[in-house]
């Protein structure tokens, strides 16, 4: 089957409306800009490749996330297994998308200030914590989906969970005080 | 009747739509008269309602969003039939050169060869005046909306230190903002006011913005990869080639160290180099543009 079953159409046949939720798992995973892209690109290419395996019905999120994830630890296993790099994180910065302010634009400040605590507190996380937050609170995927996508069972992801958000609580302590004594954004 | 130790796993589950049917029902019924497990799950939201106001945690570059999607248009609508030679092919010409690539992929390489060739055969230095002007004109732009206040700072210290690590891991290098004033060892004319990342062929520069008492001067510093230091008045100063010239109504400096280039930009009196003697009196000493590594 192809991605334009279930009467999607081409744009969403593609599976392009995922590329933020990837590109943010991707630089969850590498915590390197460049190496995310890289793994975003590859990612759909081995989809493009692979897209007529792709079974009627099948969920196409978590299929490409798998696939980046797949992707993302044969590297890992190729380079333990090669000769040793030496990796300096601190050398390839992690992006976000600036939003050029607009004048006198308090919302947005506090808007942005708040996402990059968020993102350096995601970003302190063991791994295992830092993709797990991201699939259930970003990508808002079932428990079943993000163990489909780690290969693990439902209960170690509900465990798991619990820890990543105790853990991530206490890194945003002071962001949610702040925001609670100012609901400058309010809900979404 | 469940106690509230029942219930913990509970208030997970139901703020991830994990709790349907009976369980669901108990649940719901159980938070109506347990305040401690309602306090527990609105702390629960609250850290929920912060990660999603972030949403999304990061967005894709637009170059890589338009190759992606290049691909997808490009891509025959009947791919359930497409032969896998023929997919192969398209994905192999879309495919770019990896950033991080272990091995070149030949149509990068062969552009890269005919540019060097044109570059050394035909108009030495032209191309790499061009990175530099690209450079320079960035800075300039940069600095006059910085003037102006559509560039606001992102982050307002007066710290070295304070600015140094609010630009760790935004920027694709490393800097370190040394204290000018232990360095320079005699009164400072200017000081530093703050930062903020600034947009430079498709990653970040860093613009750090000093002030001293008559008006604002900016300094962006970017990568030596994606940046170069050429042309205009070349004067060798402590092992650095800086290099001079007035554009735009601006006294604009730049210089290349340690694998980082500066362009510091500004409207001191004097021509070029006398503007440098605002802030460093003693040129012969050869560590006064400590300040600037």
């Amino acid at each position: 089957m192809s991605w334009n079953h279930n009467g999607m159409d081409q744009a969403n046949a593609t599976g392009i409306e995922y590329i933020d939720g990837l590109y943010s798992y991707a630089l969850v995973l590498t915590r390197n800009h460049a190496e995310a892209e890289d793994l975003v690109q590859e990612t759909y290419v081995r989809a493009l490749q692979a897209m007529g395996r792709l079974r009627a019905g099948s969920n196409m999120k978590g299929w490409l996330f798998t696939i980046l994830r797949n992707i993302w630890f044969n590297q890992l296993r190729k380079r333990r297994n090669g000769p040793q790099m030496i990796e300096i994180e601190a050398e390839d910065g992690i992006f976000n998308s600036i939003v050029e302010p607009s004048k006198n634009s308090h919302d947005l400040y506090v808007s942005k200030m708040e996402t990059e605590q968020v993102q350096a507190a995601i970003q302190e996380l063991p791994l295992q914590f830092r993709e797990i937050i991201l699939l259930r609170e970003y990508e808002e995927l079932s428990y079943q989906e993000i163990a489909g996508i780690l290969d693990c069972p439902v209960g170690t992801v509900m465990s798991r969970l619990g820890r990543a958000r105790g853990k991530l609580r206490v890194l945003l302590s002071a962001t949610l005080k702040g925001s609670n004594s100012s609901s400058v954004r309010g809900s979404q | 009747m469940k106690g509230c130790e029942d219930y913990g796993a509970n208030i997970q589950l139901y703020l991830d739509k994990e709790l349907t049917g009976q369980d669901l029902e108990e649940f719901h019924a159980h938070l109506e008269e347990c305040p401690a497990c309602r306090n527990q799950l609105e702390e629960e939201e609250e850290l929920s309602d912060l990660l999603h106001r972030s949403r999304p945690l990061y967005s894709a570059p637009d170059a890589l969003r338009k190759r992606v999607m290049r691909a997808a248009e490009l891509f025959p609508s009947t791919t359930t039939h497409a032969p896998l030679g023929l997919r192969r092919r398209i994905a192999k010409i879309l495919a770019r050169p990896l950033q991080s690539a272990r091995r070149p992929s030949w149509p990068a390489l062969v552009t890269a060869i005919l540019l060097v060739t044109v570059g050394l055969l035909v108009v030495p230095g032209v191309l790499r005046q061009s990175r530099a002007n690209s450079y320079i004109e960035t800075a300039i732009a940069a600095h006059r909306s910085f003037l102006n206040g559509s560039l606001p700072l992102e982050i307002q210290s007066e710290s070295p230190s304070v600015v140094t690590a609010w630009f760790t891991g935004k920027v694709p290098f490393n800097f370190r903002l040394p204290s000018s004033a232990e360095e320079s060892g005699h009164e400072q004319v200017y000081r530093l006011t703050g930062g903020r990342l600034v947009n430079y062929k498709g990653g970040y520069a860093a613009l750090i913005a000093y002030q001293t008492q008559q008006q604002k001067i900016s300094l962006l510093v970017s990568s030596s990869r994606s940046a170069v230091a050429a042309g205009g008045e070349e004067v060798p100063s402590g092992g650095i080639v800086f290099h001079y010239s007035k554009q735009a109504g601006f006294n604009v400096i730049t210089w290349s160290t340690h694998g980082l280039t500066y362009a510091l930009v500004s409207s001191l009196p004097g021509s070029g180099r006398q503007s440098c003697m605002v802030c460093h009196q003693n040129m012969t000493n050869s560590g006064h543009f400590n300040a600037h590594r």
